[in-house]
């Protein structure tokens, strides 16, 4: 299984390339035309992921994040998430390199299959970095409305992260 | 954003006052300095995938991609600027297979976009949900995690991962919906001369509270 999903990129640019070379493109032009894009991309969202990652290292290294996940980690209990997984499910809207950091500590810590294991692998896959989102896709824009939609990602997130931990224990 | 930066900022900066405050600068230095290294490899990603971009752009398959998509992304977003739709379909068809890396250069130019036409406020809050909710159809990233940790069965959670994250779309996109309505376009004939000139007459403040 693994390796038909390892082959699935490489394929995408093998058919692209032929399909883009039937169709007389002059692929090597084209491509690196594409790549010029990169660096000024990158520079101008720069600014917004350095914020979100100064506050969300102050975040962590305060104690906020700890104080937090012990203060919702009851009602996690409540609502089925496991409290091994608290951390994570807090990490994850925030930060894409912290998470996976958690999630790989949590499937060291409790065994890859072991069920909160198998939560977390789950709940990580319900959402993308909302945070990063946010700040990356929306840098310098200002609607009003994207505050509800934060709320709204947030929400369906929970949500999704509560169902997950359901179908793991069923299925 | 604003709000949530100050309050988490100034909370995190006043509990680091009284616990550990040389740990203060260090803590900004190391995010400021993660993020400027996380720009570096997104360069690399970035350079990859937005030349196999414009490979698809020059050689038509993004036309044809988005032209599969667009119907469903029209529904969705209640815009008709073309060069948005294009856009907000790659970034769906994209990553719907996963490839986050070459999600965001589309995400990025569908918002700004979007920002530019009539109906901006729903279409970006959708375009946000969307993505913040990433409907996935194959979790490769997870996968191979579960596979360099030797677990004995590391797809079994495809399939729960697939159904959690459909109901994480399904529910964001239902919920933007029903709380942020999209100024309602109606579409007016209005006969002059020979011609029938088709006009959006925009309604403001229908279905609002």
């Amino acid at each position: 299984m693994n390796y038909i999903l390892s082959l699935l990129i490489p394929m995408i640019f093998l058919f692209s390339f032929l399909f883009a070379l039937s169709r007389k493109v002059k692929v090597y032009d084209s491509f690196t035309e594409g790549v010029k894009g990169a660096i000024p991309l990158v520079l101008s969202i720069f600014p917004y992921i350095a914020t979100v990652a100064m506050l969300s290292k102050l975040f962590e290294v305060s104690g906020l994040e700890s104080k937090i996940t012990s203060f919702i980690s009851p009602f996690f209990r409540f609502t089925g998430i496991p409290e091994e997984i608290a951390s994570l499910v807090l990490i994850k809207p925030l930060s894409g390199s912290g998470s996976i950091a958690v999630l790989t500590q949590i499937l060291e810590r409790y065994g890859v299959d072991s069920y909160a294991a198998r939560c977390a692998c789950v709940a990580y896959g319900t959402a993308d970095t909302i945070f990063y989102i946010g700040a990356v896709y929306f840098a310098g824009i200002k609607r009003k409305k994207l505050t509800a939609a934060f709320v709204i990602s947030i929400l369906s997130y929970l949500a999704a992260v509560i169902f997950s931990c359901f179908l793991c224990r069923i299925m | 954003m604003n709000l949530l930066f100050a309050i988490v900022f100034t909370v995190s900066t006043f509990l680091l006052l009284c616990t550990s405050p040389e740990q203060f600068l260090s803590a900004l230095l190391d995010g400021a300095g993660k993020s400027a290294s996380l720009c570096v490899s997104l360069v690399a990603t970035y350079a990859v995938w937005m030349g196999l971009i414009q490979v698809w752009q020059d050689s038509g398959i993004t036309k044809a991609v988005s032209k599969l998509v667009k119907p469903i992304a029209k529904k969705l977003f209640k815009t008709t600027d073309d060069e948005a739709l294009e856009a907000i379909s790659m970034n769906l068809s994209v990553n719907l297979l996963g490839i986050s890396g070459a999600a965001t250069p589309y995400g990025i130019k569908a918002a700004q976009r979007l920002d530019k036409t009539e109906n901006a406020e729903y279409a970006s809050a959708m375009l946000f949900v969307l993505n913040a909710t990433s409907l996935q159809l194959l979790p490769t990233s997870i996968v191979a995690v579960r596979v360099a940790l030797k677990s004995g069965s590391p797809t079994d959670i495809i399939l729960p991962t697939i159904f959690a994250t459909l109901l994480s779309t399904v529910l964001g996109v239902l919920l933007t919906k029903l709380f942020i309505k999209p100024a309602v376009t109606q579409k007016k004939t209005i006969k002059s001369g020979r011609d029938f000139i088709l006009k959006n007459v925009k309604i403001e403040g229908v279905g609002t509270r």
